[in-house]
């Protein structure tokens, strides 16, 4: 049995399994600016990895290190200590030419629009694409669609003077992603665009994540265009303080409703048990849970079968199969029992556990408080 | 080096403001304009110098080798230059006499100064082919007369006001040449030089009669200033002149046309201040251009600094940018060169004009500047690329 205790169930690791590439894994990085007495730790430890077209979004307070982890990632920073893999490239010690070899497959969208006045928008999109040796017509295409997408057909033309901030703003969002970046890093793209035009563009971020495998990360601070994100991280003092896969989080919280005693749990409360939930994983084989050892974790299996075998009296009989979604070891948690049964693994499978503590934690959340004062007022007879 | 096929981004940044372009051409057509008028100045001052070799018939120059100017009065005998048109190949020699120490004209006429003022004359057989000039060779007969000389219109106005507009005036006025009378019968045009504040021409024996002191004992006119020879085959000039030289002894020097300029440009230019104080000058235009330049692409850089910066984040390269500011120097130096160009041709002929310097627009004095001013231009740009390479797009974000 292999055990991974340290990786939490809703970073989403495992739900498409392993083998995804990542386009970045940041591992015990940290960052410090400043020299002598006046140096100060930016980012402390910070761990990430995020999958092939993700769409990532980065929250916390202003100071917190998001904006410093988003540099250190565009290489636009040094990365100083710990590791940085962008796109299968080390950062830490990378070379000039290597740096500059990946600035050119990555797509930057700057808070401010950073155009050449003196270049229309077109030219001043086409910079990306000259620089990405594209072919003349086929950069003219992708940029006549992408300023159209973006609702600027009438202005490709135009330089910035005529353009208005939002307008703006949208040809920069262009030039970020012209030529068809693997990793795309934003910072408030859509700040300055109306509610319409911002669901415009990250109805194209998502589009490009699905159809070209484009990795996004943005931080932003508009409420509006959450629902996009695949993962949301959230930057507290230099730390990270959460990184949740919104889908792996909500399969884990469906999960968890089927489960009686959780299912009249509000959909925060699921959100919180989902947080504290780890992976395991296990072979074919494996044995899970042995009968009349001491019960310490609670299971729910996210992939893979596993046998329930009693046994009676010397004789093992497999009384049930469990697969996907369905969860075991809550007996023992609740009753404070030896385990019942013995679980082995069928397949290769991966489990998402809840300590006991977590557990009967919840537990005595989930009487709500109707529920409590009905009690007491039956008592008071 | 130029990619014709992508955006012109130095081009488009550089015209994008036309206020500041118009700044950036005026002040470098005004650097171009003071190069100009250094190199217009110094080759007009050594065209002076030179102007009475270039008005002179003669293929071969004897000169006195003690004479490193034309204005040093170092002489040499007849002789030589009569054994010189003993060698083959020469068709003519003839002497040509110049004097500057006793030459002083003095004039009578209505509000002349009271004094006598230094004054080149020249004399010449009147049946030698000496003047190119057809001015002075269509009044020969006039020089026949004793007394008689020609004045050289170019000659200084303050010490020479004689009425140059009129023969007829010009001869009625009463003027002394070395405390004798002269009548001045006409005209021509030589023009002065630094030693030379104006030219009279006469016959050889009016001459001699002037300045009888030219030798102490015996004949003024056996002792002479240049020697003029004229060659029958011009391609063999190099041939003929080495056979000369080795017919003649060590006295004097037996030069071309164009090493005898040379000799004497070089002269004005190496052993006087003129050539330093004409190099500072164009130094300080170099460096006023240079200045302006530097400004123009600094201020261009700085304006855009995030946008320069985001095209670093985008993996442009530092070749990119070098070639990028290196692109607008020569674009700006064009641009500042051309109309700089006008303005001087403009100047040059104005000044010619009121002036009287053979200010003259020549194609190596254009190359000359247009190297000048791309290098200029080229220079202060890497001087203002650093700015531009040190733009962080890590402060983007």
């Amino acid at each position: 049995m292999t055990a991974f205790a340290s990786l939490p169930a809703t970073s989403g690791a495992y739900s498409q399994g392993p083998a995804v590439p990542k386009t970045i894994k940041v591992s015990q990085l940290n960052h410090y600016f400043g020299e002598g007495e006046l140096r100060k730790q930016a980012l402390h430890q910070n761990n990430l990895e995020v999958k092939r077209g993700e769409i990532v979004i980065m929250t916390g307070p202003s100071g917190s290190g998001k904006t410093t982890l988003l540099t250190l990632i565009g290489t636009l920073r040094t990365v100083q200590e710990g590791s940085l893999k962008v796109l299968g490239n080390e950062l830490n010690g990378a070379s000039r030419d290597e740096i500059v070899a990946l600035r050119r497959e990555m797509g930057f969208i700057f808070q401010a629009h950073n155009l050449f006045e003196s270049l229309t928008a077109f030219q001043n999109v086409n910079m990306a694409a000259e620089l990405a040796d594209m072919e003349r017509g086929l950069a003219k295409e992708r940029i006549d669609y992408l300023l159209n997408r973006l609702g600027l057909g009438h202005r490709i033309h135009y330089k910035p003077k005529s353009l208005s901030g939002g307008q703006k703003q949208r040809v920069a969002i262009a030039r970020g992603l012209v030529h068809s970046p693997k990793l795309v890093l934003a910072d408030e793209p859509t700040a300055a665009l109306d509610e319409h035009s911002g669901r415009e563009v990250v109805t194209l971020f998502q589009e490009l994540a699905r159809d070209e495998g484009c990795t996004i990360i943005m931080v932003t601070h508009d409420n509006r265009i959450l629902d996009v994100a695949d993962r949301i991280v959230n930057m507290v003092d230099g730390y990270i303080r959460s990184d949740v896969a919104v889908h792996e989080t909500s399969v884990i919280c469906e999960f968890l409703r089927q489960f009686p005693l959780f299912s009249d749990l509000s959909t925060s409360t699921l959100t919180d048990i989902a947080d504290k939930m780890m992976v395991q994983e296990a072979v074919a084989g494996d044995v899970i849970i042995r009968q009349g050892d001491p019960g310490e974790l609670f299971y729910l299996i996210r992939s893979g079968q596993v046998d329930v075998i009693i046994d009676e009296d010397g004789a093992a009989n497999k009384v049930a199969e469990l697969g996907e979604g369905q969860y075991f070891g809550e007996a023992a948690l609740l009753r404070d029992e030896p385990r019942n049964a013995t679980i082995v693994a069928r397949s290769k499978a991966v489990f998402y556990t809840l300590g006991k503590a977590d557990f009967k934690d919840v537990l005595s959340r989930s009487k709500t408080f109707v529920d409590e004062l009905r009690s007491v007022l039956a008592s008071r007879t | 080096m130029f990619n014709f096929n992508n955006t012109p981004l130095a081009w488009k940044n550089l015209t994008h403001d036309w206020r500041r372009l118009i700044v950036a051409v005026a002040g470098i057509g005004f650097a171009v304009l003071l190069m100009f008028t250094q190199v217009g100045f110094q080759n007009a001052l050594f065209d002076s110098q030179v102007k009475m070799i270039d008005d002179l018939q003669g293929d071969v120059f004897l000169v006195s080798r003690a004479k490193y100017t034309l204005a040093a009065e170092k002489r040499f005998p007849l002789e030589l230059v009569n054994q010189a048109r003993s060698a083959s190949g020469v068709i003519g020699a003839y002497p040509l006499y110049t004097e500057l120490t006793f030459s002083r004209l003095k004039s009578f006429g209505m509000g002349a100064p009271s004094k006598a003022f230094p004054i080149r004359s020249i004399g010449f057989r009147l049946d030698d082919p000496i003047f190119n000039s057809d001015r002075i060779n269509s009044q020969l007969q006039k020089l026949r007369l004793p007394y008689a000389a020609l004045l050289d219109v170019r000659s200084k106005r303050d010490n020479f006001p004689f009425p140059t507009e009129s023969d007829e005036e010009l001869a009625k006025v009463q003027a002394e040449l070395a405390d004798r009378k002269i009548v001045m019968v006409g005209t021509f045009d030589l023009g002065t030089d630094f030693a030379h504040d104006g030219n009279l021409a006469m016959s050889a024996e009016n001459f001699a009669e002037y300045f009888p002191q030219r030798k102490q004992f015996g004949d003024p006119l056996s002792v002479v200033d240049l020697g003029l020879i004229h060659v029958g085959d011009k391609s063999q000039l190099m041939n003929i002149r080495d056979t000369i030289d080795q017919l003649l002894d060590d006295r004097v020097f037996v030069l071309t046309r164009e090493q005898f300029r040379n000799q004497e440009i070089e002269f004005w230019d190496k052993s006087t201040p003129i050539g330093i104080i004409f190099t500072a000058g164009k130094i300080i235009g170099f460096i006023v251009g240079m200045v302006i330049c530097y400004q123009v692409i600094y201020s261009d850089i700085a304006d855009h600094m995030p946008e320069f910066a985001t095209l670093k984040a985008m993996g442009y390269t530092t070749t990119y940018f070098l070639r990028l500011i290196v692109t607008e120097g020569v674009l700006l130096s064009f641009v500042g060169f051309i109309p700089g160009l006008i303005a001087s041709t403009l100047l040059y002929a104005l000044l010619a004009d009121s002036t009287g310097l053979l200010l003259r627009m020549t194609p190596q004095a254009i190359l000359m500047v247009l190297v000048l001013t791309v290098t200029m231009c080229i220079a202060s740009g890497l001087l203002a690329v650093r700015k531009l390479l040190a733009a962080d797009p890590a402060n983007l974000f």
